[in-house]
């Protein structure tokens, strides 16, 4: 994990709280590895490198991950694609140059689930230069499994934060037994220093997706690392997209489908009975579902 | 590629499928036995008058025990234990009384069992209550099923009384009188908002026996007394000043002809460790059909003499307990809890209740009520564990 | 109150749990309700007391649960 992790635990035993970390952290490494594509022995870099040749036959975990990718490339009308990863061969952020058509032609010729097979068991790429990773699910698995395995051991206000996805398993304790939210605090799009809302979260999860993580500026205009898989190109409806949901997988996966939607991201969010806080590009910002008090404005269209 | 509708949820539903993730924070299981026992020690003074009377007083140790069993199971106790003295009128309150002060000590002890399922629970209570002149003994049992979201919670209660009345040990003339009530709860809970749950509440219970004051002259009551009652509360959050708003409103009618209405409202708000909660109540009630006024003089003031001659000529249902008659009451108060640590709180209420004919809404009360004025006050001690 | 109040009371119950924008409140909105002075049976020992102390002095005990047996004092 590149990004800043923490599990925070309030408790009143402190040995049994540290052994349910410990046990969650060895969880969040397990899966870090596993599915990382820079690791050559993982999962992800055997498909990678092997499934075009021949179907590569993939576990339990690995294939439930995949079912919830396939599941999401339908619900979100092909928008959400774990395939469309080859397209940072043609989007270079170091070199900060914008690729020519041709240029992304060839990345996209690479891009899109429906041209593997995927039955359940084992998947196989129908293409050259193919490559899947799962970059919009993994961390927030991890935290979700973080947060059951500190369940398992008996804790019960807890917050897992994986670089901002957030899985909450209970409130804050108190001293005087009443109970408070987290507060987590969604960063600016544009003013790192700053915070667009304070959202109070009891339990559930939390993830944000932001054109700002990643990006270079050219000629006054950004270029951000989410890439719609239908042209290449990055996506400029939307600063940051915030979701509330029951998990943290869940709530990565709609706020990336929602900064990839761009001007239907909210019809589909509030399809879908999502809780979110979204920045347009003009900064505008869009909620429903979070608490008056954290001082939006309006909810509605975009 | 085919044309998916997105419905609400897909997305989580979708997600509740990875392998290990069943277990979601967000979805919390309806019905749950209490994570931690808790015990309760209270101590309250009661003190009530009216002008021209000794005080009534009661002294009353409670003690409340709350143990979770075997994860889906809970066990409640009480215990009181009452110790009321002072003297009561035998008639209307306007006529002084040599009545004897009488001491009493009032005795009750009740176990509740709640067995608890993942959207239901269901609950099993016995109580047993005696005074010297008066036994109960009552079973309590109540069913609760919740939607599948949780905000909605249909309860089903059940309850059965009988109780036994006889003051012949101590000089009276009741001897082996029973009463026996049943009565039947319906009840809703529903979350409407975030900051909003109101609950609904139907009763209806059916009384058959004795239902006199064996301490007061004149009594012929009916032998029956059916009561329907709906209770609405609502409890409110308000976001901006971090204050809970609870309101309630109580309408209750029986086959004594008594119809009432009871408000209450509280506010409870929370310092860090200290907890405020003021609280009013305005109560008003009608006359039993069988209640009859005292009867006045020539010059208007009411006559214990010719009150009695008037009763005592009565031939149908008939009582003077003031108890019966019409008035209205309020009650102000006010809680003050501090939690010493996350498991320990103790709190202190004092609650001022002013009963009067001129209180009741509408159209009048009683005449010739004596003005009724009682002070309560509780302090408590309660510990998680 | 007559059988028809009392009908007409359930079917006001019934629609309101039918009501489709009642009760959408997801369960992580739920951080409020789950305060204690959320809750409708909080106190148990004071609201005892309480509901004795009334039903002592006035005519209308009962609406808030059942089975709590009586006493001599009404």
């Amino acid at each position: 994990m590149a990004s800043p992790c923490s599990i925070t635990i309030d408790t009143r035993n402190e040995g049994a709280a540290q052994h349910a970390a410990d046990l969650a952290v060895t969880e969040v490494r397990r899966i870090e590895h596993k599915y990382s594509r820079y690791q050559p022995d993982s999962i992800v870099s055997r498909i990678n490198r092997d499934a075009v040749r021949a179907a590569v036959a993939v576990d339990e975990e690995t294939a439930g991950l995949l079912d919830f990718a396939e599941r999401l490339w339908q619900l979100s009308g092909g928008c959400f694609d774990i395939s469309s990863g080859v397209l940072r061969r043609a989007w270079d952020f170091r070199s900060q140059q914008i690729p020519t058509a041709e240029v992304l032609r060839a990345a996209l010729a690479g891009v899109g689930w429906s041209k593997l097979s995927w039955d359940g068991a084992s998947i196989r790429f129908g293409e050259e230069g193919m490559e899947i990773d799962f970059g919009g699910i993994g961390k927030e698995y991890a935290a979700d499994r973080a947060a059951h395995l500190l369940r398992q051991h008996g804790v019960e206000n807890a917050l897992v934060n994986l670089g901002g996805d957030i899985h909450a398993l209970g409130p804050r304790g108190r001293d005087d037994g009443l109970i408070d939210p987290w507060t987590i605090a969604i960063r600016h799009p544009r003013k790192a220093e700053e915070s667009v809302a304070h959202l109070p979260l009891h339990r559930g999860g939390l993830a944000t997706s932001g054109d700002y993580e990643r990006y270079f500026e050219n000629d006054g205009r950004r270029y951000c690392h989410i890439l719609d898989p239908r042209n290449g190109l990055p996506v400029t409806h939307w600063q940051s997209v915030s979701i509330v949901s029951a998990n943290a997988v869940s709530a990565g996966a709609l706020s990336t489908i929602a900064m990839l939607k761009a001007d239907d991201a909210l019809a589909w969010l509030e399809a879908q009975g999502a809780s979110y806080l979204a920045v347009k590009h003009d900064g505008a910002v869009f909620s429903k579902g979070a608490p008056p008090s954290t001082g939006l404005t309006q909810p509605g269209t975009a | 590629m085919a044309a998916i509708d997105s419905t609400v949820g897909s997305v989580l539903v979708a997600s509740l499928l990875l392998p290990g993730l069943t277990m979601v924070s967000g979805a919390l299981r309806a019905e749950s036995a209490p994570e931690q026992g808790l015990i309760a020690l209270k101590v309250a003074h009661y003190s009530d008058g009216q002008p021209g009377w000794e005080r009534v007083t009661v002294r009353s140790p409670q003690l409340y025990a709350l143990v979770p069993l075997a994860g889906d199971w809970s066990l409640e106790g009480a215990w009181v234990g009452d110790s009321v003295s002072g003297a009561t009128p035998r008639m209307h309150t306007f006529e002084s009384g040599a009545t004897p002060s009488m001491e009493d000590y009032r005795k009750v002890a009740d176990v509740k069992v709640t067995r608890y399922f993942s959207r239901a629970a269901i609950s099993a209570g016995l109580t047993y209550s005696t005074e010297h002149d008066y036994t109960s003994r009552a079973l309590g049992l109540e069913a609760r099923l919740s939607s599948d979201d949780n905000n909605t919670t249909w309860s089903l209660g059940y309850g059965t009384a009988r109780d036994l009345i006889d003051n012949t040990f101590s000089g009276g003339g009741v001897a082996d009188q029973t009463k026996r009530t049943d009565e039947w709860m319906l009840g809703l809970t529903q979350v409407v908002t975030p900051n909003d749950i109101v609950q609904i509440n139907l009763t209806r219970s059916l009384g058959r026996g004795y239902f006199n004051d064996p301490y007061k002259d004149f009594e012929n009551r009916p032998d029956f007394r059916n009561t329907s009652i709906a209770l609405f509360r609502w409890n409110h959050h308000l976001e901006s000043l971090d204050t809970s708003v609870r309101s309630s409103y109580r309408a209750y009618a029986d086959s004594f002809g008594v119809r009432s209405h009871t408000l209450g409202l509280e506010l409870v708000k929370s310092f860090d460790r200290w907890t405020f909660t003021p609280g009013l109540r305005a109560y008003t009630q009608s006359a039993a059909d069988f209640y009859f006024d005292p009867v006045v003089d020539a010059s208007g003031a009411p006559s214990p003499v010719l009150t009695r001659r008037f009763a005592n000529r009565l031939t149908d249902k008939h009582s003077a307990d003031q108890r019966l008659a019409a008035f209205g009451a309020v009650t102000a108060g006010i809680k003050v809890a501090y939690a010493i640590d996350p498991q320990t709180q103790v709190d202190f209420k004092v609650e001022n209740y002013r009963q009067r004919a001129s209180l009741t809404w509408g159209s009048g009360g009683s005449p010739y009520l004596e003005p009724f004025s009682a002070i309560s006050m509780q302090f408590g001690v309660a510990r998680k564990f | 109150m007559r059988v028809r109040t009392t009908l007409t009371v359930v079917m006001l119950l019934l629609s309101l749990t039918g009501c489709a924008s009642f009760g959408q409140v997801k369960p992580w909105e739920k951080g409020n309700l789950a305060n204690p002075s959320m809750g409708f049976a909080t106190d148990v020992l004071g609201a005892r007391f309480e509901q004795h102390v009334y039903g002592s002095r006035e005519n209308s005990s009962g609406g808030y649960g059942v089975g709590g047996g009586g006493c001599g004092c009404n």
